[in-house]
């Protein structure tokens, strides 16, 4: 975050002049000065707590112009902290000021990690196209026009139970024909998705089988 | 060269695991050692810095035969050895006295180095100051930099030098910090070269701590006091880095930054608010005053076509409203 402290026009930098407004500001006045003017304006880097000043210091500089100037640097650091940073308190962990990201390019300890390595099914769902389907329409959710709502398309809710608890089912004279002695139209759609999870059982076997055999056929 | 090592059982595997390369790194860790001679005001500089450092620190107290610009392997093995990525090597003769190397590595190499030779005149230790107790362990100082010097627009040792002592004493990158422990302030000041002297001019490194007091005002009045180490140091010779591991050092990992939310924010009560586009109103269809002439009747004979039209009209209203609904519902979910 680079922001400058002060408002007022930046006069050449002027060695002698600036240190005479140095001295001033270290001479005690009767209520504590907090503001900094200088004739640079301080850059931040606040994510590192770092100041820049970039005014220039005399050569060699007296001990007391460099307490001055840290003194100066530390105050407009401070100042800038608690104008805009976003301070919360809380008795458990105390009063907390949040930090912007760091400006600062720095180098990192170690190298970028290597991206993991893809999986045989990773590999083989790129190579034929398959995609996630993720929670959207084609996934395991459907718009239900009528409600209003995403719903299941099976499961806890899912639409493909819709009408198996209705109390008042209409008669199909038709269908009933077709149906076994003692079995009423009711329960039909329960019974016809129940036969159909346990159709797809089957053929999931028979797959697992033929997998078998292929894999027995291959390595004998 | 670390030779590669297998791990055979669980535990020097986490060892292992630890060193990997991180998307989001550690504190940098860094190194202090000596070298074969090593004047008493390196020594306690080295002892000092550590202090400064600590906890993210390891401090070496045996004598190392090593010349950093001539050969580094021996402080890159210490480097990859010790998983610390930032070192400081003490060292003191008659050519090169008082002498800090400074050195950051990347990746368990050397990426740059800094020579700077300490004054014995100026420089103190920080048992010689009365508050050096007072700063607690571990606390994220305040760096400050003063000096025309530290910025310019090519590389030199001064911007090198500032990178250096940024990386070695900002601490823990952190997202928030205590308020409480904004006690120490490390400052770096170079003073204007004179002519015919380029590169001449000391650098001084003071620690101070902060101390505040209430000026009436929102921010607090800031006083310093000194609490060593106190160094001058002139810099010496340097290795900038190479421009291809610099650029490698410099890559972050994509995706890192949260992208800003549009058009959600926060009140000055702390509830979020949020804006959202309803599409251009429709100003045929606004309510005007009603007039009684036009209302409604009771008879079926009386119907007048007005009536017609006017309960069509809220019947569409009322359609699209139900609809907008829906497809708001939708879009928070999808």
């Amino acid at each position: 975050m680079d922001m400058e402290i002060d408002e007022s026009p930046a006069p050449k930098a002027n060695l002698p002049a600036a240190i005479t407004a140095l001295e001033s500001a270290t001479s005690k006045p009767e209520r504590p000065s907090i503001e900094i003017s200088k004739p640079i304006p301080y850059t931040f880097d606040l994510g590192n707590l770092l100041c820049s000043d970039n005014n220039p210091l005399p050569p060699s500089p007296p001990e007391s112009l460099i307490a001055s100037t840290a003194r100066d640097t530390a105050q407009a650091l401070i100042n800038q902290l608690l104008t805009t940073c976003p301070i919360t308190s809380s008795p458990s962990t105390g009063v907390l000021m949040k930090l912007p990201p760091c400006t600062t390019s720095l180098p990192r300890e170690k190298p970028l990690p290597a991206p993991k390595a893809e999986t045989t099914w990773e590999k083989f769902a790129k190579k034929k196209g398959i995609k996630d389907k993720g929670k959207g329409e084609g996934g395991k959710m459907v718009y239900d026009e009528a409600k209003g709502d995403w719903v299941p398309k099976w499961g806890y809710k899912g639409r493909n139970k819709e009408g198996e608890g209705e109390w008042i089912v209409e008669v199909d004279e038709k269908a009933e024909k077709g149906l076994e002695n003692g079995k009423e139209i009711r329960g039909e759609g329960r019974r016809a998705r129940v036969e159909k999870v346990r159709r797809n059982e089957r053929k999931q076997r028979a797959n697992e089988r033929r997998g078998r055999k292929g894999e027995g056929a291959v390595g004998g | 060269m670390l030779r590669q090592i297998k791990p055979k059982n669980a535990r020097s595997a986490r060892a292992l695991k630890a060193r990997e390369p991180l998307t989001t790194e550690n504190p940098k860790t860094t190194l202090l050692l000596r070298g074969t001679s090593c004047s008493s005001l390196v020594t306690t500089l080295l002892t000092d810095l550590n202090a400064l450092k600590r906890p993210h620190s390891v401090r070496f107290t045996k004598k190392n035969d090593i010349h950093p610009f001539a050969d580094a392997s021996s402080l890159e093995f210490f480097s990859q050895k010790n998983d610390a990525s930032l070192l400081l090597f003490g060292n003191h003769s008659k050519k090169r006295p008082h002498c800090l190397t400074w050195v950051r590595c990347f990746g368990g190499h050397v990426l740059d180095m800094l020579e700077t030779y300490a004054d014995p005149e100026a420089s103190r230790a920080m048992a010689q100051f009365k508050g050096g107790k007072g700063v607690p362990v571990g606390c994220k100082p305040l760096l400050a930099f003063s000096g025309a010097q530290w910025e310019s627009p090519s590389p030199n040792q001064y911007t090198l030098a500032k990178s250096l002592f940024t990386d070695f004493f900002r601490g823990e990158e952190v997202k928030e910090v205590d308020v409480e422990g904004l006690q120490l302030l490390i400052h770096f000041s170079v003073g204007e070269e004179k002519g015919g002297e380029e590169g001449k001019q000391m650098v001084h490194l003071r620690c101070y701590r902060i101390i505040t007091r209430r000026s009436g005002q929102r921010c607090p009045r800031v006083e310093v006091e000194e609490v060593g180490p106190r160094v001058d140091m002139r810099v010496g010779r340097t290795r900038e880095a190479d421009q291809g591991m610099w650029k490698e050092a410099l890559k972050r990992a994509k995706g890192g930054e949260q992208r800003v939310k549009k058009n959600v924010d926060m009140d000055s009560m702390g509830d979020k608010v949020g804006r959202i586009h309803l599409g251009r109103q429709d100003l045929s269809e606004l309510q005007t005053r009603k007039m009684k002439g036009l209302k409604r009747g009771r008879g079926g004979d009386e119907k007048l076509e007005v009536n017609g039209e006017e309960l069509e009209e809220e019947d569409i209203v009322d359609l699209s409203d139900g609809e907008e609904e829906a497809e708001a519902k939708r879009l928070r979910i999808a």
